[in-house]
């Protein structure tokens, strides 16, 4: 993975020298054009741009952006910010010079604050953007017609209820849980939270013995589920966590004490060794956030408004900004998920950009 | 000095002489107190089966408190545990047999992984002695060296390691106490003795309490010092080994939270920042205060807000009372 991270970091710092030495923008844009091979030269470039690619999220939301350029024809750039923002929003206006604007940006902003000048850049250059998770609550893609196509984000909402209640499931619908939360003042686990409080108003069956935050932090998650036992012993009968990093460290936690797979623990994130843990029965479910999608959809979005396939300004608000639908991972489906998803690349229909809308998104 | 202090204030210098006889035992009586409070609220805190999960919440804050106890104690301080911890923790997951790899090294990859922690202990010294760099900087450095390497290599993703020796430390019980536990008193021992009965030892209190007077008196303290980090690396580098059995993973966020929780409990535990006193059984009643208090804060269901800001006063309290204000005429 890191090799790869190399190779696109090499070969995109080769092309930025290469930039500088041609003094002149229009020069460096003609030689630009002749670099493209043949059958890709009306074809706009089509560029993400994430964090990093030493994290496997990213890796995986970069690898759908390969896939989907593949199955364009186009050419596919990685912008990697490393966590700097300044270095993000620079990177993407001297794409936007490189290309002439004949090009398409799926973007992560490293920052909230970082959407509007990066969104501004693109209106002016006339390339069709598409945000994702971070933006300024008061910036709207119909703000920048036609060009800022979408923002598309997560809910926790559905995730932290869906998982409550396969959790409950597992437990057979009755009994005592504990719940570990995210760090307090952050949206995701506010959110998850929220979630769970839903349904256990629905499933009065289901007694919640306690919240603990434990501050997405895995160490935390392992002591506090340590002392419930030795608080509510036998009366727990299902862990909910508000991300796979605490639900697994629960997990071991029980372990200790011979009750891994006998009380049923649920996670959010889908990672590769929660989606194991559900295969062995020990988890009761996670939800994946699916970056290949977010890596492919997200750019087949502004390349199809692009191409002139549909007219981003007379999108209903719910194709501009919305949630996109989470993959609930239970004991069902586990094995293909991991199959298709964790062993292999997932094959996605690129036509279908608006297939994963689960709603508009709301501000509070 | 004292004579002075007694002249200006007679009343003063009796509860100075009360604090002095007490202040030893002081962080004791905190822990007795403590456990019978939580006890009275909580019948279930003395049970063995708590009292055991005491001892495992304990036993890896124990391990890290003995290595930078030594480093306190010389009045220096050491930032890297986290960054040593999670770089060991990531190595250990890949020699042992795991998820990702076909390597199984199985004891050999604990001992590679000691190696590792003494020699970035040992970098630490070097850098912090040699460049006359302050020991807070030269290990803040190792610090992100160290949980940035563990991140390089590992991308994000989390190992889980397989090996069942390394996983018994966490599951197997011998008379009713996690392995762990038992490393964990070990390493106390051996932490012990090189305190009281080597030359070492008595270096380290020495540099602590003045190190004009120990460099005038021949002792070699550069050499001391360096050998002092070390020592502790090695100790963290077995921290990490138990932070793998414990979690049956690693990661490069593994040893988040170390080193608040560490230096807690060696200050709780009556070493004093300054140097020059305190030692190893200190951090170890430093570490069951600090297990105990998060222990019952959740057994009696304390809300998580105001277990941050109990854990935040109990700090300024122990330092409060370790502090030897006649001592100490100039605080920065």
């Amino acid at each position: 993975m890191s090799d790869i991270a190399i190779r696109i970091r090499e070969s995109y710092l080769n092309r930025r020298r290469f930039l500088g030495a041609s003094a002149a923008a229009t020069g460096a844009l003609a030689l630009g054009r002749f670099a493209r091979p043949a059958h890709a030269q009306d074809l706009p470039t089509v560029v993400n741009s994430i964090r990093s690619l030493s994290n496997p999220y990213h890796a995986t939301w970069n690898a759908g952006g390969e896939a989907f350029a593949a199955w364009a024809g186009a050419e596919y750039v990685t912008l990697v910010t490393e966590g700097d923002s300044e270095k993000g929003v620079a990177d993407i206006k001297a794409m936007i010079a490189r290309t002439g604007g004949n090009m398409v940006l799926n973007v992560d902003p490293n920052d909230s604050a970082d959407a509007r000048p990066i969104v501004e850049a693109c209106a002016e250059a006339g390339v069709y953007c598409v945000t994702q998770w971070n933006k300024p609550d008061d910036l709207h893609p119909w703000d920048h017609n036609p060009y800022y196509v979408s923002h598309i984000s997560f809910s926790g909402v559905p995730a932290g209820k869906a998982m409550a209640e396969a959790l409950f499931a597992k437990m057979g619908g009755s009994g005592g849980i504990v719940a570990l939360g995210g760090i307090l003042s952050n949206v995701p686990a506010i959110e998850r939270k929220q979630g769970l409080d839903q349904a256990l108003a629905e499933n009065p069956n289901v007694e919640l013995l306690d919240f603990q935050t434990a501050n997405w932090d895995p160490n935390q998650a392992l002591e506090i589920t340590n002392t419930w036992l030795t608080r509510f012993g036998d009366d727990i009968k299902g862990i909910w966590a508000a991300n796979d990093g605490m639900g697994l460290a629960a997990l071991e936690a029980l372990r200790a004490e011979g009750l891994a797979g006998k009380v049923p623990v649920c996670g959010i994130d889908g990672i590769q060794l929660a989606v194991e843990a559900v295969l062995a029965g020990e988890f009761s479910g996670t939800v994946a956030w699916d970056p290949f999608w977010q890596g492919s959809i997200g750019l087949s979005i502004g390349y199809h408004a692009k191409l002139g396939k549909f007219d981003p300004a007379t999108e209903p608000p719910e194709h501009r900004e919305f949630y996109g639908t989470g993959i609930i991972i239970t004991a069902d489906n586990a094995q293909e998920y991991y199959d298709n998803n964790i062993l292999s690349s997932p094959q996605l229909d690129f036509e279908d950009i608006w297939g994963r809308v689960s709603g508009q998104i709301q501000y509070n | 000095m004292t004579a002075a202090a007694d002249a200006v204030s007679p009343q003063g210098s009796a509860w100075e002489r009360w604090r002095r006889r007490l202040g030893p035992w002081a962080p004791v009586l905190v822990l007795v107190l403590l456990s019978i409070a939580i006890g009275i609220a909580n019948d279930r805190f003395f049970s063995f089966g708590n009292l055991s999960r005491i001892a495992d919440a304990a036993s890896i804050p124990l391990v890290l408190g003995l290595g930078i106890t030594f480093i306190i104690i010389m009045g220096s301080i050491d930032l890297s545990i986290e960054g040593v911890l999670s770089f060991g923790a990531v190595v250990l997951s890949l020699l042992v047999l795991n998820g990702v790899n076909d390597n199984d090294f199985g004891l050999l990859g604990v001992v590679i992984v000691l190696a590792i922690g003494a020699g970035m202990g040992f970098v630490n010294g070097a850098i912090h002695v040699g460049l006359r760099i302050p020991s807070f900087m030269a290990t803040l450095g190792m610090w992100f060296v160290g949980v940035g390497i563990g991140n390089a290599i590992l991308g994000g993703i989390q190992v889980r390691v397989n090996d069942e020796l390394i996983r018994a430390l966490a599951l197997e019980r011998l008379f009713g106490f996690k392995y762990q536990v038992w490393v964990a008193l070990l390493a106390l021992a051996g932490a012990f003795v090189i305190e009281r009965y080597t030359r070492f030892g008595r270096y380290i209190y020495a540099i602590g309490g003045g190190e004009d007077l120990a460099d005038l008196s021949g002792i070699k303290v550069r050499r001391i010092r360096i050998l002092a980090f070390t020592l502790a690396g090695a100790f963290y580098g077995l921290g990490g080994v138990m932070a793998v059995a414990q979690q049956g993973s690693a990661f490069a966020l593994i040893g988040s939270d170390r080193l608040f929780t560490t230096v807690t409990a060696v200050v709780v535990g009556g070493t004093a920042l300054m140097g020059g006193a305190g030692g190893v059984l200190n951090t170890l009643v430093g570490a069951l205060i600090v297990v105990v208090l998060d222990n019952g804060m959740v057994l009696m269901g304390v809300s998580p807000y105001v277990q941050q800001i109990v854990l935040g006063v109990l700090i300024v309290v122990a330092v409060a009372m370790s502090v030897d204000r006649i001592r100490t005429r100039i605080v920065k």
